[in-house]
């Protein structure tokens, strides 16, 4: 049965490899772009060497950061391989050095998890699979026995498989009632734009939200297969790119909608994409004679066909994990991030954490910006497994400490660290999240739900 | 769909006067920027001047009249800072302002070492918790304080010396909000850069600041419950609850926009009356309290530690109406970097 599916999916199948050479090219600059951003904004230093703690991903905290502007030593390897992405010049390990330092930056510290950059991820792990320095790149003019006009179409569908997940889950995840039927938290986001020149009025009205709502989940779910027809491609490419620019001229989405923007273009037809590359190979003084291998001879490995199978699986389940936890999705987080839940909620928190002295009773209240800075302790106070981190990173603080104020000396051992959170979703008036009572060092960091979060009330 | 929308935009547009009587954040930081921030750092331009020209009166005729009149003109002027510190944002912030002349507590040793040596530069980042308003605090109101101004030079050139520094410094940020005015009024963007975000932002920030420091630190709430006398503002003077208050009182009044355009119009107009009529009820509150305590705070802190506790309790309460529920509904970020969102 297995045998037929990978039949069925026809790895081997061979296609125009243009569109490939060109994503490549085009995902290479973005990288480019968007690490050069990244560094020019100072962003190295404010998110990566500033802060003295961190918070890592369940089963990745050993990942730590690089000492002082060492930090720096990644974004540098990334502009490298960004170019060697973009030009072609060993390519297979342009790729994985991308992905493995872009990775590495990701898995640093979730107050900095954007699934943009979750998608940057996986987007760079699939380069590595897939010929895309075949055809226009230094590699294939120092080895022409690498060139290819065509290639599998897993090589491209797989990119196209991946943008596919992108949308369709962000439009899933945009139904829910507060979305669809609040109009939240597009109607706090829109109102505040209303300085906007002729168009600004509009925008605090209550049915301009609802429209943006609406269409911003419809366009989510279909726009890839009005992207696929050969027939719409052109409207639903109109619709692309005026969807994100507008997205990028209402929200702090940094270089998101242009990666989309940009990386839509795969859904072009191949003789496009060969007339574009072929355009632009007239641009070099041509060397060698084209070598005449059409297509690639070997058929696809067994394992990496396997491989392919499970990743794409994988994909369309980690999304609908949260089904496994009870209680509200948006309130506890729970099975909330890699999800392609993007753009979808409001929440605001405001997290006073005690520490709680057991020998004498006392307490004092932490001050967070001696431990975090101000974009971690935003993060931290919204979301219940950072919550639980900077409790072990307090309580790791305080243990053993010896604590002097004027004549009084109390040395500190096994603390208990308490915490109470107010948070404010979606426009709703602010309510208890967290309550004192619970010592939250006592609460194991874990993928099981967590019942010391207080209920969600509509 | 866009093309419908843009459409439809383009013809409500042609309806004008219809959107006329829907808040407009421009209004708002016209109001605040003419009517607040301008006449704040004036006053307190004007405050600090006399305070110079004072303190120079005192310096030629050391007299206990011309102390006293220096003393009184410090008050004022501490007194009046307590509005320009919330505006920790374009030429203040150039400045740093907020830092060199409202840091407490004063580290004496540090002025006294001054003092003795004769020789210091009072612009170092070391010396920031050696000079402003706090450090004249300590050199007015210590004990025989008069006598140490008589009896040695160098003490009375180092209180002018930080008088003329504030004084050259508020000089400069008022010429520099002249000119940031106009900028300050237009940008009503959402992003972190923006005047409004920067506000908002800012008016959070003191308040926490005063929550923490004015009180919180000093009765002990990041002490495990033990005083900390020695982080009382202005112990010396003993003006600690003067100045809260009139921290508080110039927060509430940029929240209501005095009698024009505030942060509870925006509420109003989002239809938050409630979270509106909190806001307000809670800094009535909290002001009432502060109203009540007859001692200076270290003497509370002695003999009231529970009606103290209860104001604290006050403060930490309206921390969460400001910073989450009135931010959230603004729909501005409370972050202070820039960042890709998503």
């Amino acid at each position: 049965m297995i045998n037929k599916l990978l039949e069925r999916l026809s790895f081997d199948k061979t296609i125009p490899i243009a569109p490939l050479i060109i994503f490549r090219i085009i995902f290479g600059a973005l990288m480019l772009f968007g690490v050069s951003r990244f560094m020019l904004n100072g962003w190295v230093e404010q998110l990566y060497i500033e802060p003295s703690h961190f918070f890592g991903y369940l089963g990745f905290e050993w990942v730590k950061p690089l000492k002082g502007n060492l930090m720096y030593l990644p974004f540098f390897l990334m502009i490298l391989s960004a170019l060697g992405i973009i030009f072609g010049f060993l390519y297979r390990y342009s790729a994985a050095l991308f992905f493995i330092c872009f990775t590495y930056i990701e898995l640093l510290d979730k107050s900095n998890y954007l699934n943009h950059y979750y998608f940057v991820s996986l987007m760079s792990f699939l380069m590595i699979l897939v010929p895309a320095n075949a055809l226009f790149s230094i590699d294939s003019y120092l080895n022409p026995s690498i060139r290819r006009q065509e290639t599998k179409q897993w090589h491209i569908g797989i990119v196209k498989f991946q943008l596919a997940i992108v949308y369709i889950f962000a439009g899933i995840a945009k139904l829910n009632s507060d979305w669809l039927f609040e109009a939240q938290p597009l109607k706090i986001w829109l109102q505040a734009h209303h300085n906007i020149p002729l168009v600004g009025g509009l925008l605090q009205e209550e049915w301009v939200a609802y429209t943006f709502s609406w269409f911003g989940c419809v366009y989510d779910l279909f726009i890839v297969f009005f992207l696929l027809s050969t027939r719409l491609r052109p409207f639903a490419y109109f619709f692309v790119v005026a969807f994100h620019i507008l997205t990028w001229y209402l929200f702090p989405i940094g270089v998101f909608p242009w990666v989309m923007i940009f990386s839509t273009l795969i859904f072009f037809s191949s003789d496009l994409h060969t007339r574009i590359l072929n355009r632009l190979q007239r641009l070099f003084p041509k060397k060698k004679e084209l070598s005449l291998v059409f297509a690639p001879k070997n058929s696809t490995n067994r394992v990496l066909k396997y491989f392919l199978i499970l990743y794409i699986i994988i994909q369309v389940i980690v999304p609908f994990r949260y089904i496994l936890y009870p209680g509200d999705l948006f309130w506890n987080e729970e099975g909330f991030r890699f999800s392609w839940r993007v753009m979808l909620m409001h929440k605001e928190g405001y997290a006073t954490f005690y520490l709680y002295d057991k020998k004498t009773g006392r307490e004092s209240e932490i001050d967070n910006s001696k431990f975090l800075t101000q974009t971690q302790e935003d993060q931290m106070a919204t979301q219940p497994d950072m919550i639980l981190q900077y409790a072990q990173i307090l309580k790791e603080h305080f243990d053993g400490k010896t604590l002097k104020y004027g004549d009084y000396i109390f040395p500190i051992e096994d603390p208990e660290i308490h915490a109470e959170i107010y948070v404010s979703l979606n426009g709703r008036p602010s309510q208890l999240f967290v309550a004192k009572k619970h010592d939250l060092t006592e609460f194991t960091y874990d993928l099981r739900h967590r019942d010391w979060i207080e209920p969600f009330k509509k | 769909m866009i093309a419908i929308l843009m459409v439809s935009m383009a013809v409500s547009c042609k309806k004008p006067g219809e959107d006329t009587i829907d808040f407009n954040k421009e209004n708002l930081l016209e109001n605040i920027a003419n009517n607040q921030i301008a006449p704040a750092i004036n006053d307190f331009a004007e405050k600090v001047s006399s305070l110079q020209s004072d303190y120079t009166t005192f310096q030629a005729n050391p007299t206990t009249d011309n102390f006293e009149t220096v003393r009184n003109s410090w008050k004022l002027a501490y007194v009046s800072w307590q509005t320009v510190k919330i505006f920790d944002f374009g030429p203040m912030r150039d400045y740093a302002l907020k830092g060199s002349i409202g840091t407490f507590p004063t580290d004496t040793t540090k002025v006294l070492s001054n003092i003795a040596s004769g020789s210091y530069t009072l612009g170092t980042a070391a010396n920031i918790d050696a000079v402003g308003l706090s450090s004249l605090d300590f050199l007015l109101y210590r004990n025989d304080a008069l006598t140490f101004f008589t009896s040695d030079n160098n003490y009375m050139q180092y209180g002018l010396d930080v008088i003329q520094k504030m004084n050259q410094e508020i000089s400069a940020v008022q010429g520099q909000w002249e000119t940031y005015k106009s900028t300050f009024i237009t940008s009503t963007g959402t992003e972190t850069t923006s005047a409004f975000s920067l506000l908002v932002n800012e008016f959070n920030r003191d308040y926490e600041l005063a929550k923490n420091a004015k009180l919180g630190i000093p009765i002990g709430k990041q002490s495990l419950e033990i005083q900390m006398p020695e982080y009382i503002e202005a112990r010396y003077s003993g003006i600690s609850l003067d100045l809260l208050k009139g921290n508080l009182e110039a927060l509430r009044n940029l929240y209501t926009g005095g009698s024009g355009v505030g942060f509870d119009d925006y509420l109003e107009h989002l239809d938050r009356g409630a979270l509106n009529s909190t806001i307000r009820t809670n800094f009535n509150t909290i002001i009432s309290l502060i109203d009540g305590f007859s001692g200076t705070l270290e003497q509370e802190m002695q003999t009231n530690v529970s009606g103290l506790n209860e104001l604290y309790v006050e403060l930490q309460g309206q921390v969460v109406n400001l910073k989450t529920d009135m931010t959230s509904a603004f729909g501005i970020l409370i972050t202070y970097q820039d960042n890709d969102g998503d």
